[in-house]
């Protein structure tokens, strides 16, 4: 019996996230990838560059998440973690990312819809993030695609 | 010189970024990448986990490939060059896998005194199966 999707997520906003990165976590999660670029890792080279401390590397904004609000998420759409897989990903980045700096996340499910694949039905669930800065200018929008597994 | 300062007016349509090579793919890194992004899925640590979700076994998270893609990217941009950066994940990466991050030029634009490169970017294993597909767009500086 296939999973039944709850597409009644569909324009459901997550309260809004607010984080603020640390130093330690953008060197950590660049050496997690294996860059070792000095933009990212070296404090030194980060006071003497145009941006005046490290800056995040792009794919950091993917740790911008709120781990409780993701297994809810989950079980509002009717599924588990062991059925989902990663389908797309898209950052639009306005400016960098530096350590100390707070950012407000806030994520809305924009589409749900099913298609039958290779590997049997999946349904693609489309979020998309925008993240704003301390003065509510916009830094970045994340869009992501979920496929579950039917 | 890895990071060589690239401008918009050497870059022509077709140049090719300087590929990067990642892997064998090790069961620590995936374990690290899950403490440095958040992500726990145990479909990526827990062998057991993996395969009774019918997936065979562990694999990498599909953000780190687009992570190594990314590096692919800062590499040759610059670190803050990156504007759009968008993927599809192709295809499972497995334990042991080599992953080549590649990329070539599409386009090239200018608009109020911003120079931007589109990107065809993608990883692809040492079989030569594409993991990743993409584009992306940086924005780089002129000679002038």
């Amino acid at each position: 019996m296939p999973t039944q999707i709850n597409k009644g997520v569909i324009g459901k906003e997550s309260p809004p996230f607010v984080l603020t990165v640390e130093r330690g976590r953008i060197k950590e999660f660049a050496r997690a990838i294996g860059d070792a670029n000095p933009a990212y890792l070296d404090d030194r080279v980060g006071q003497a560059s145009e941006w005046g401390d490290i800056i995040a590397p792009p794919t950091f904004l993917t740790t911008f998440r709120d781990g409780a609000d993701s297994a809810t998420f989950l079980k509002d759409l009717g599924t588990d973690i062991s059925r989902v897989l990663h389908g797309e990903q898209e950052f639009e980045v306005f400016r960098p990312i530096r350590p100390g700096e707070t950012f407000t996340c806030r994520s809305r499910v924009v589409d749900v819809y099913e298609k039958t694949g290779r590997s049997g039905p999946m349904a693609f669930v489309k979020r998309e993030t925008v993240v704003t800065d301390a003065t509510n200018e916009i830094v970045a929008n994340i869009r992501h695609i979920t496929v579950v597994r039917l | 010189m890895k990071y060589a300062k690239v401008y918009f007016d050497d870059v022509k349509v077709g140049d090719e970024l300087p590929p990067v090579v990642k892997g064998p793919i090790q069961q620590i890194q995936l374990t690290r990448y899950a403490g440095a992004s958040g992500d726990f899925n145990p479909i990526h640590q827990d062998d057991e986990f993996a395969k009774a979700a019918g997936m065979g076994g562990v694999f990498a998270h599909g953000m780190l490939s687009m992570g190594f893609v990314g590096q692919a990217l800062t590499d040759w941009a610059g670190p803050a060059a990156v504007r759009k950066f968008g993927v599809r994940f192709a295809a499972i990466v497995r334990l042991k896998d080599v992953v080549t991050c590649r990329g070539r030029v599409l386009g090239k634009s200018s608009k109020d005194d911003v120079n931007l490169v589109d990107v065809e970017v993608w990883a692809e294993n040492q079989r030569g199966e594409k993991v990743v597909t993409g584009r992306a767009t940086v924005a780089l500086p002129t000679r002038d």
